[in-house]
């Protein structure tokens, strides 16, 4: 085991898959010489190569697009957009060929798009986003959220296998804010399998990403009130493990899904209305949502707190869950 | 111009992901001057190092961490102006971040400008929060059940209106209803393998442990409902809360006296015959059956060939009407293990049984109840019911009808006794005799005295002149 | 002003010979558009009799370019056809009941009726599957292109696209990505003047598309696509280069959409004289009056191949009719790829 801050540990998988397999290469904009605009892969072309650590133009269509086709071929690539912001650059070569040629011409597109997403650092409407509902949407997609260091390294490795365009939202914020102790041996984490990231009887969160943290703060506070709150990690958004979730909802009765993405449209709806359609009978509570307004992501510090769920926003809304 | 008032010298982002950074150097010394935009001090981060200007003209008048100490984003590194050494002022939170985060901005390293932060303003009620929940329904939250709580209280036969509210508006929670069932409150419809109530809790018997009690027809709703704990114990007293079943037994009785008028008739059986011709089949039965041929067994067999020719006592009023039937199912009364109360389980169509087929129905229907196997459908649709008290050694009694039923047999100990008799001169002689007392309480609206008379009667008649093993 | 090398027509079979063809080759070539123009036009009596749903593409007056283009491909080579280039999935070894099948929604088609029209591909014989959006399919034949550099592998991808997609980013990009890093990869643009309705001059301000190759660091050539062998010799050369470490090609194959731009379009908008004056140039017309003149071909020859031809459409024909209905309690399934749809090889 080595204490590994949740960037370190998303180097850590790629590295070792890409000495494992020389199927695996990475391309996108500045992750050769330059190690990456987050440096995750700095030193990687040093060990690698040019030509598995490939400086694309700035041109997301050829990069996904590209992606495409090398998986077609037998490869194993992982794109890196410098902002998952920029996923929108790339959107039809990934919505248009690589989600739908499986279902529809037989062909499998194992590749992975990594998307540094997330905000909280003011870095504006286009540095911020967290697109993972949009790609949730499409069917041949799957979309992975880690929160931890030990699930970052795990899902990397873990996307890397799927036969399948993974996405993989590593989230911004807790790059190097975040640290634990992470193995140091090759392992997967499985997509689709949610982790249970606090025990708890009166209350269930269900989230992702870096609003793991959040909500763990909230708990902690919640403690004092003699509330105690389960924490659901979904860890995978598409496809979602509705029964971890439904499990928890059975036990609590009273559920908040939250989430950094906007509101309307956002994931949490989803998984708001699988719950009411499907644990009807066991809610004490209307299930409640907390996500952004419906807004680009602002970028003062202020505005910007207003906009990101804060733990204070996630205590209110706990309590008045709470008091129901 | 320079400072009066104290400018706070922070940590800066030096980029989207940098959380930390190193002081290298100070520039300036505590009490030097600076000038706004002067290079103050440098910093070294994950991605670049570089120089921070001042943020103001002044005097130093505070430098607060060391070269070499490394500190998150936003921590106070000295002071501008203002008195020295003082409490710092508000630190900032982790992210001041003035400047554009980004990869690009951070090859900028030059343009990084140090944060300013006073003291960040609480955040607004932030837009974040989605918009609150519901206050618990309009008006009498109590009235307002929510899905959990209904399904519970569909399943224990619960009132949730009964139980009481901790919710908001005084909405009955999850937690309140779960509460109230462990510690009990009335149950209303009979439930799988829980009981719904009896009446009079009797002794049971050994064998067929009986106890009276009518079984309650389909929702009632109880008007009593169980007091909160209220008032003050005295010394010496305890207090325990009334268990789901004894709410049911306690309300059916109330109201099967209120509704019936009861009246009890009584008569003295010779149980000889009986007695030999169980004594024959006990082991036959045991060896080839696995079924004890009870005493319990032979009256129910006695009864229902009686309640062919008397089908008020099998009968029932509904509203004007009397309804009569061509089968009978029988009610047993069982009591449950422990004095937790009773429950009266139907053999349907006992017609159709002879005593083997009775003496294994009702050892499997006592079975099922002790083991809380039953289901709603073993506790409803009797027609007459039998109750069988006399185990403890009673030899009368006047139980209580199982609504909406018209009548209830009860049998007593069997006991030697005297009893007078004609020897073969015809004189009286006292001979040794198994008697059991046997009665009928009957309703009194729909059957009358002669006919409870003639009844038992005829019961007693074919008690006393029982022949083979019954068909 | 074009700064595209315009090619010139093909000679004699000697000249062909050395392009790497023989009489026997000739004559497949020859087959392989009888069969192309003999698929479209089955297929739109299919249309007309309702047994093809939705919409109905074909390529007549592409059959040249399409043929000419595959021809030149090595077996391992790899390629994304459009919807006008029926003779490359032909001249790779499609058989036609499945294409028949895929028109019809069938079972048997390449994608069991979940595509439709020529959105197919066999991966067996390296081909790529195309999608609507146009020219989406060149960033995944330069991604080809790349994974054959990385792994060092003497193969070429053949991407091709109209000179109206040709407007798209993702030409751009793709050729772009190509010539900077010089990919094994021939950019074909099949220049048939109108994209739907919209004629040349508003979807590119040069005079030809492969005017733009310079621009992105390779030669640009353009051809008469009705000339099957003067596609065939510039393809070669192209796909030769490509395979050499030479970098890409764009190839302009001119020709004009001899009918509309689907089955429902009857292509008012295109000037008469301009239907004219291509008529004349017919590839298939065209081939077959070079192979009488220049390789001896004889009646009888092109009787057995015209006959051989059409018995092979109506057993096609024949056979696809006989295929099922796709089955809709699959229609969920497959959605994923399951692991074990790597091990099958599809794509080498």
């Amino acid at each position: 085991m080595a204490e590994l801050t949740y960037l370190q540990a998303i180097s850590d998988g790629l590295r070792i898959e890409m000495r494992r397999d020389k199927r695996v290469f990475l391309i996108g904009e500045d992750v050769g010489v330059y190690g990456g605009a987050f440096k995750v892969s700095l030193g990687f072309q040093e060990e690698f190569g040019p030509w598995r650590v490939i400086d694309a133009p700035l041109a997301e269509t050829a990069i996904i697009g590209g992606c495409t086709g090398a998986a077609i071929m037998g490869m194993r690539p992982v794109a890196e957009m410098q902002f998952a912001d920029f996923i929108s650059c790339g959107w039809d070569q990934l919505v248009t060929v690589a989600a739908k040629q499986r279902w529809r011409a037989g062909t499998p597109v194992p590749m992975v798009v990594r998307l540094p997403s997330g905000g909280g650092f003011s870095g504006g409407p286009f540095h911020s986003q967290n697109p993972e509902s949009s790609f949730a949407h499409i069917p041949g997609l799957k979309c992975v959220c880690p929160a931890t260091p030990e699930d970052a390294k795990g899902l990397l490795i873990s996307a890397i296998e799927d036969p399948n365009p993974v996405l993989y939202f590593e989230h911004k914020h807790l790059y190097r804010r975040i640290k634990a102790e992470v193995p140091e041996e090759r392992y997967t984490t499985p997509i689709g399998k949610a982790r249970k990231h606090r025990e708890g009887d009166d209350l269930s969160v269900i989230t992702w990403g870096a609003m793991v943290y959040t909500a763990e703060e909230a708990a902690q506070q919640l403690d004092a009130d003699g509330v105690s709150v389960e924490i659901v990690d979904l860890r995978t958004v598409q496809p979602w493990d509705k029964v971890a979730v439904l499990e928890s909802v059975r036990k609590t009765s009273k559920v908040l899904v939250l989430h950094e993405d906007t509101r309307s449209g956002g994931f949490g709806g989803e998984i708001a209305a699988t719950i009411a359609e499907e644990a009807f009978e066991d809610l004490d509570a209307p299930v409640k949502r907390l996500a952004a307004p419906d807004t680009p992501v602002p970028f003062s510090p202020t505005l910007e707190k207003a906009f990101i769920p804060q733990v204070e926003d996630v205590v209110a809304g706990l309590r008045e869950l709470a008091e129901y | 111009m320079a400072t009066e008032t104290a400018v706070d010298v922070v940590m800066p982002q030096m980029g989207v992901s940098v959380s930390e950074g190193t002081i290298t150097r100070w520039l300036k010394q505590e009490g030097e001057t600076v000038e706004a935009d002067e290079p103050l001090l440098e910093i070294s981060t994950d991605k670049v190092d570089t120089e921070v200007p001042s943020p103001a003209s002044g005097t130093v008048t505070q430098i607060l961490v060391q070269e070499g100490e490394t500190v998150d984003v936003g921590t106070k590194l000295g002071q501008i102006g203002g008195g020295g050494a003082e409490a710092p002022a508000p630190a900032a939170e982790s992210e001041p971040a003035p400047e554009p985060a980004t990869a690009e901005a951070a090859a900028e390293a030059d343009a990084a400008s140090p944060a300013e932060s006073p003291a960040p303003t609480a955040p607004e009620p932030s837009a974040a929060p989605a918009a609150a929940a519901p206050a618990a329904p309009t008006g009498n939250g109590k009235a307002f059940v929510s899905p959990v709580v209904a399904r519970i209280a569909s399943e224990h036969g619960v009132d949730p209106s009964q139980v009481p509210g901790t919710g908001s508006g005084g909405r009955v929670t999850k937690k309140d209803i779960l509460a109230f069932v462990e510690s009990g409150g009335p149950p209303q419809e009979a439930q799988p393998a829980e009981a719904p109530a009896q009446a009079q809790p009797e002794a049971p018997a050994p064998q067929a442990p009986p106890a009276q009690a009518p079984p309650p027809p389909p929702k009632p709703k109880p008007p009593a409902p169980a007091p909160v704990a209220a008032g003050e114990t005295l010394p010496g007293e305890t207090v325990e809360p009334m268990t789901a079943m004894r709410r049911g037994i306690a309300e059916h009785m109330r109201r099967s006296l209120d509704t019936a008028a009861h009246v009890t008739s009584a008569i003295e059986v010779d149980f000889s015959r009986i007695v030999a011709a169980r004594a024959k089949l006990k082991k036959e039965y045991q060896a080839a059956y696995g079924v004890n041929p009870t005493y319990l067994a032979f009256v129910a067999q006695a009864s229902v060939e009686t309640l062919r020719d008397y089908p008020y006592v099998n009968a029932e009023m509904r509203g004007d009407s009397i309804v009569t039937r061509n089968f009978v199912n029988l009610g047993i009364a069982v009591e449950l293990a422990e004095g937790k109360g009773l429950i009266v389980p139907v053999i349907r169509n006992a017609e159709g049984l002879n005593l083997l087929g009775l003496a294994r129905a009702i050892a499997e229907i006592a079975a099922k109840a002790r083991n809380k196997q039953l289901v709603p459908d073993d506790v409803q649709g009797g027609t007459f019911t039998i109750t069988n008290p006399g185990g403890y050694g009673t030899f009368h009694g006047t139980p209580v009808i199982s609504q909406p039923q018209s009548a209830i047999l009860g049998t007593y100990a069997l006991v030697k006794r005297p009893w007078v008799v004609e020897d073969e001169n015809g004189n009286d002689a006292i001979a040794i005799k198994p008697m059991m007392n046997i009665t009928l309480t009957y309703d009194h609206r729909l059957v009358d005295g002669a006919l409870a008379g003639r009844f038992l009667r005829d019961l007693r008649e074919r008690l006393e002149n029982w022949e083979g093993d019954g068909e | 002003m074009a700064i595209a090398r315009e090619a010139g027509p093909v000679g004699s079979l000697h000249e062909v010979r050395e392009a790497g063809l023989d009489r026997e080759d000739l004559l497949g070539v020859y087959r392989n558009m009888l069969i192309t123009r003999g698929v479209e036009e089955r297929g739109h009596i299919l249309y007309r009799q309702g047994k093809i749903p939705g919409s109905f593409y074909t390529g007549r007056g592409n059959e040249a370019a399409a043929v000419g283009v595959a021809t030149a491909m090595g077996p391992d080579d790899v390629g994304t056809p459009l919807h006008r280039d029926m003779g490359v999935h032909i001249t790779r070894g499609v058989e036609p009941w499945r294409i028949f099948a895929q028109y019809m929604g069938r079972q048997d088609g390449p994608t069991h009726g979940r595509d439709g029209n020529v959105h197919m591909a066999d991966s067996q014989l390296g081909l790529i599957a195309m999608v609507s959006h146009l020219p989406a399919m060149l960033p995944v034949a330069t991604g080809c292109a790349l994974t054959f550099r990385i792994r060092d592998e003497a193969r070429v991808a053949v991407g091709w696209f109209g000179e109206g997609a040709s407007a798209r980013g993702d030409a751009h990009e793709s050729m772009t990505f190509a010539g900077t890093r010089k990919l094994p990869i021939v950019f074909v643009c099949d220049n048939n003047q109108w994209a739907y309705s919209t004629p040349t001059h508003l979807e590119y301000a040069t005079e030809h598309v492969a005017d733009r190759a310079e621009a992105y660091g390779f030669e640009g050539v353009v051809v008469d696509g009705t000339d099957v062998l003067a596609v065939y010799r510039e393809a070669k050369r192209a796909i030769d280069k490509a395979r050499a470490g030479g970098g890409p090609t764009l190839l302009e194959c001119l020709t004009l959409r001899m009918e509309g731009h689907a089955v429902h379009d009857d292509a008012f908008y295109v000037p008469k004289p301009l239907f004219e004056q291509w008529a004349e140039s017919d590839p298939i017309e065209r081939f077959r009056t070079w192979l009488r003149e220049n390789a001896d071909l004889s009646d009888a020859e092109e009787d057995e191949i015209a006959a051989g031809v059409k018995k092979l459409l109506n057993d096609s024909l024949q056979r696809a009719e006989e295929s099922p209905q796709p089955d809709p309690s699959n229609l969920t399934q497959g959605v994923y790829a399951s692991p074990e749809d790597l091990d099958t090889p599809h794509h080498k």
